[in-house]
């Protein structure tokens, strides 16, 4: 079974209603590992390990991708805007290149 | 004072240090805002998750210590403090642990992911508190000051370095490693870890800050947990509290 | 190694300090005397190990672009700190002054980076839901070099923007 990642997802600012944008900041924990480094125990390269998909969707329909590279710092960030049209949920889908796949979502509770 | 004869190769780094890497207010700006979207926020939710499964939460912890759930925030930050039914000035990790054994629970290394996200969890319902340590509260948190103020001062190792040699108020503000030695008092360090270490990629407690710290000087490593360390959080933690810096973790350093 | 800027130590100099000093002074003498042959096989060896994705910032942009001219833009604000503390999480923040409606919008933002094995950092698809041009992340800069902005609109032009961000390897523990 797939060790479940740890994620945050966080809508910022805390009050908002329906027509504003706001924005949306996806934090993960993942090595994002190069391919490039040695792991400091065995001496041997450890295997590129990195995030590649993301999809953000609002009620299941997707209003960003990205593609993401090793570039991207270990335990990355990622953050969008987002106009508000009502209550709902948000939800972002993620992949990475050794075939994991992750869910993390946040309610959207626009008032008025 | 002794002009040191600095060999060519340290001549180039001294030159272009200094100036150089001090921060602009753009840049400080740039880091200030990390710190709302702090990786190291997840490992602080995993730490209180990791609390109440295996201990029961703030409820068991406030119970441990003789507190109610209310007056927590303000105890935690008297931290590093003697705790009678421990006998020893003990920091919060050492309680958890002190917890796990009263509850028959297998005990959690201090040096571990573990202790280290449910040490910054406890550490942060105290966020926006000012610390609370009073070294005049009994005997000893008396000892435990002055030991660890002792700790700080006294050079050691092959360099004949204290914790002094860079930390002095004398020496603030010099670069040291292309980076400016800050005060650590001003810079609220004992209030900000742990803290996510950008290098290292990690959350970092203060103990552990200073085991890297002693690595660099070539000061034998003091394990964590140990009087000695915890008199040092004792010290370096008052430093903070007389600049008047709140508690703020999870931290977000270089 | 410490390299102090001013040699303001107070205190006395002890005998070890002393002595360290002195090892120092010789032990630096020495190191330049090791043969560089050495150390330069160690690097060559480093700069030979390819990442899996590794891509020049050039042919970054031939990729994305399908060869069609990209211009510099001030419609693309790029927010990268000058100094970068460390090497390894750099932040990077894109704002596009640019309408996001159904007839016009910002259709991608890509982050790259001129001196990584691999310049691609990361590709934003947007849509006109996003309603901003704007994206923020952490990047990891091998060295000091340039962030490039490139945008791609929805008329099917492209737009850039470039800073240069310095990366300090020092620091302790």
């Amino acid at each position: 079974m797939a060790e479940k990642r740890k994620a945050m997802v966080k809508i910022k600012p805390k009050k908002y209603k329906v027509g504003d944008t706001v924005k949306v900041d996806f934090i993960v924990i993942h090595p994002m590992d190069t391919g490039m480094k040695k792991d400091k125990k065995t001496g041997k390269i450890k295997p590129a390990h990195y995030i590649d998909n993301i999809t953000f969707s609002f009620d299941g329909k997707p209003f960003t991708t990205m593609k993401v590279w090793e570039s991207v710092s270990t335990n990355p960030y990622f953050s969008v805007n987002y106009k508000v049209t009502g209550k709902g949920k948000i939800t972002v889908d993620y992949s990475d290149n050794q075939g994991e796949k992750n869910s993390k979502s946040k309610k959207l509770k626009p008032k008025g | 004072m002794r002009k040191l004869l600095l060999p060519l190769a340290f001549m180039v780094t001294v030159a272009t240090a200094g100036e150089q890497f001090a921060m602009s207010d753009a840049d400080r700006a740039m880091y200030k805002e990390m710190l709302e979207n702090n990786p190291a926020e997840i490992y602080v939710e995993e730490g209180g998750e990791l609390l109440e499964e295996n201990l029961g939460g703030d409820e068991a912890l406030a119970k441990f210590l003789g507190v109610s759930e209310k007056e927590l925030p303000k105890y935690i930050a008297g931290f590093p403090r003697y705790i009678k039914k421990l006998g020893n000035v003990v920091g919060v990790d050492q309680v958890l642990q002190a917890m796990e054994v009263e509850q028959g629970k297998k005990k959690t290394k201090l040096k571990s992911g573990k202790m280290f996200s449910m040490l910054a969890y406890v550490k942060s319902l105290a966020n926006d508190e000012q610390f609370t340590i009073d070294i005049k509260a009994d005997e000893h948190i008396k000892a435990s000051y002055a030991l660890g103020k002792k700790t700080f001062e006294t050079p050691r190792g092959g360099r004949g370095l204290s914790c002094l040699s860079c930390h002095s108020a004398d020496i603030v503000g010099q670069v040291l490693r292309t980076q400016p030695l800050p005060d650590l008092g001003k810079v609220g360090a004992g209030a900000t870890w742990p803290a996510y270490r950008m290098t290292k990629s990690s959350l970092r407690t203060l103990q552990r800050r200073f085991q890297g710290c002693m690595k660099n000087a070539l000061l034998k490593v003091i394990p964590i947990g140990s009087k000695e360390m915890v008199g040092l959080e004792v010290y370096v933690s008052t430093l903070a509290q007389k600049e008047k810096q709140p508690i703020a973790i999870p931290g977000l350093k270089r | 190694m410490l390299c102090l800027k001013k040699n303001n130590l107070k205190g006395d100099f002890t005998m070890e300090r002393r002595k360290f000093i002195q090892g120092l002074f010789t032990a630096s003498t020495l190191a330049v005397v090791v043969t560089p042959s050495a150390l330069m096989a160690k690097d060559e060896k480093k700069a030979k190990l390819k990442g899996p994705n590794d891509m020049s910032f050039e042919d970054a942009v031939k990729v994305i672009t399908d060869g069609k001219e990209v211009k510099d833009s001030d419609k693309i604000k790029l927010t990268v700190p000058e100094i970068a503390e460390n090497g390894a999480v750099v932040p990077v923040k894109v704002e596009v002054d640019h309408p996001m409606t159904d007839k016009e919008s910002v259709t991608a933002i890509h982050v790259l980076n001129t001196a990584n094995g691999n310049a691609r950092c990361a590709d934003i698809m947007l849509t006109p839901a996003n309603d901003k041009g704007y994206f923020a992340t952490r990047i990891k800069l091998s060295k000091t070099q340039e962030v490039v902005a490139l945008v791609a609109l929805s008329d099917g032009t492209f737009i850039k923007a470039g800073k240069s961000v310095k990366v300090t390897i020092g620091g302790c523990g």
